[in-house]
């Protein structure tokens, strides 16, 4: 890290090396192909290149590379959306619950079963802010209290949030006319 | 429709990633013995996480190659090198390294002198500061002077990421949280914002002192907004403005005010 900041090349490839995959993931989690997913990774360490002298040890970048990350994918998402959208505010939480992703899922989601096809695009279509949070906690493993320390976020919001993008995967499972369980 | 409550509560998403506290975990279990819409969600998560899980992790570009990926971020890091910190342009050769080092441990012993005659309080807690990287001397040479406007620019780059997020932010839809983290850079910004304006004073760089002095006006204020309410969001946005300050920096940033 201190060779990085102090403007070791190959110390900073390096350091790119070892978070690219965890990057890379987030930013297709997040994008749904790899144009924009490579996009929103070479911002991130473009952010990270020119930040390194604020951090003493690899562990602080580690956290904030989330934050990174997130605000690289809003960023990106903002771009394409009409002004004035915002990601995470109380006032705008019911209308990410209820307005999916405009464009289709990106054809990238379909492989593997027919179920894990249809989940991978219910996912894709998830408002930005609970695809975020459902990405970092079910494929990253994150906690509840380690995601909202990454984002900046209220624990309360991240639930909500988390909440709000499994209730409508579920819904995603019965429109789909999957039967599990008790439902069998 | 169903006549749980809990049902469309978290808590079911909650006991399934295994976040409920250990008396919540235990009323959900039996909750779960008793209910049979819960224990279906249940089931739907467990669903959904086996399918999701089968598809594959996409955490690499196509075929694994990286090597675009770096070419590219290796052009967009050395375009950076205008705005980046000096440590991470590009790589000097040992005679200009040696130089850039004599240079920085000039500036720096300039630097504590400037604090210790500025402030009569002990100035090592300034001057420890990492942020700060090569303090102002009070008679600069041309290369320091250089070196000083260097710093002054990569100051304002960073501060300008603070005072973007702050100006863009909608007073109406955002709450406390969503600014915390501008609130803790602002403070952290600070004490060098103030260093670099009574340097740029010092040296009789008068555009700088004022970019100086208004950017720590709008620091201030913002690293001071406790309740981080509307009406304080709004007050710093009020600021900003009317001292066009982005505009001032993004002059300072090109270059043409120092």
């Amino acid at each position: 890290m201190a060779r990085a900041a102090g403007g070791d090349a190959s110390a900073f490839q390096a350091l790119v090396e070892r978070h690219r995959a965890l990057v890379y993931r987030l930013a297709w989690q997040f994008s749904g192909n790899h144009h924009d997913a490579e996009d929103i990774a070479q911002e991130v360490f473009v952010k990270v290149y020119r930040s390194l002298d604020r951090f003493r040890y690899e562990a602080q970048l580690t956290s904030w590379l989330y934050r990174i990350v997130m605000n690289a994918c809003i960023d990106h998402r903002r771009r394409q959306m009409p002004s004035g959208w915002t990601p995470f505010t109380d006032d705008t939480e019911l209308r990410l619950v209820n307005t999916p992703e405009e464009r289709p899922g990106p054809e990238t989601c379909a492989y593997g079963g027919e179920l894990g096809a249809v989940l991978s695009r219910a996912v894709a279509r998830l408002p930005a802010g609970q695809r975020l949070v459902f990405t970092m906690r079910h494929h990253e493993g994150l906690k509840l209290a380690e995601i909202a320390a990454a984002l900046g976020l209220a624990e309360g919001t991240v639930k909500r949030q988390l909440h709000a993008a499994v209730h409508r995967l579920r819904d995603t499972l019965s429109a789909a006319g999957v039967t599990t369980g008790e439902r069998a | 429709m169903t006549a749980c409550d809990w049902f469309d509560s978290p808590r079911v998403a909650l006991y399934f990633y295994g976040e409920l506290d250990p008396a919540e975990r235990e009323r959900m279990a039996a909750h779960l013995r008793e209910c049979a819409e819960c224990r279906q969600a249940l089931e739907d998560l467990r669903v959904v996480r086996e399918a999701l899980a089968r598809q594959p992790r996409v955490d690499a570009p196509p075929a694994g190659d990286w090597s675009g990926f770096m070419r590219r971020l290796e052009l967009a890091t050395s375009a950076t090198t205008a705005s980046a910190p000096v440590s991470h342009r590009s790589r000097p050769t040992p005679v200009a390294a040696w130089i850039a080092i004599a240079a920085t441990l000039v500036l720096a012993a300039g630097g504590v002198l400037f604090v210790a005659r500025a402030r009569p309080t002990p100035a090592a807690p300034v001057a420890a500061r990492t942020t700060v990287t090569a303090p102002p001397v009070s008679r600069p040479s041309v290369p320091a002077e250089a070196a000083f406007k260097t710093l002054s620019e990569q100051h304002l780059e960073r501060s300008k990421l603070v005072v973007l997020g702050l100006a863009t932010r909608d007073p109406e839809t955002t709450r406390p949280a969503d600014w915390a983290y501008e609130r803790t850079l602002a403070g952290s910004l600070l004490t060098d914002t103030r260093l670099y304006r009574r340097a740029a004073q010092d040296r009789g760089l008068t555009n700088v002192a004022r970019v100086m002095g208004d950017l720590e006006v709008v620091l201030l204020e913002t690293s001071l907004s406790d309740h981080a309410d509307r009406e304080s969001l709004e007050r710093v946005q009020r600021l900003i403005r009317r001292r066009d300050l982005l505009v001032k920096m993004r002059v300072m940033g090109e270059g043409s005010g120092l």
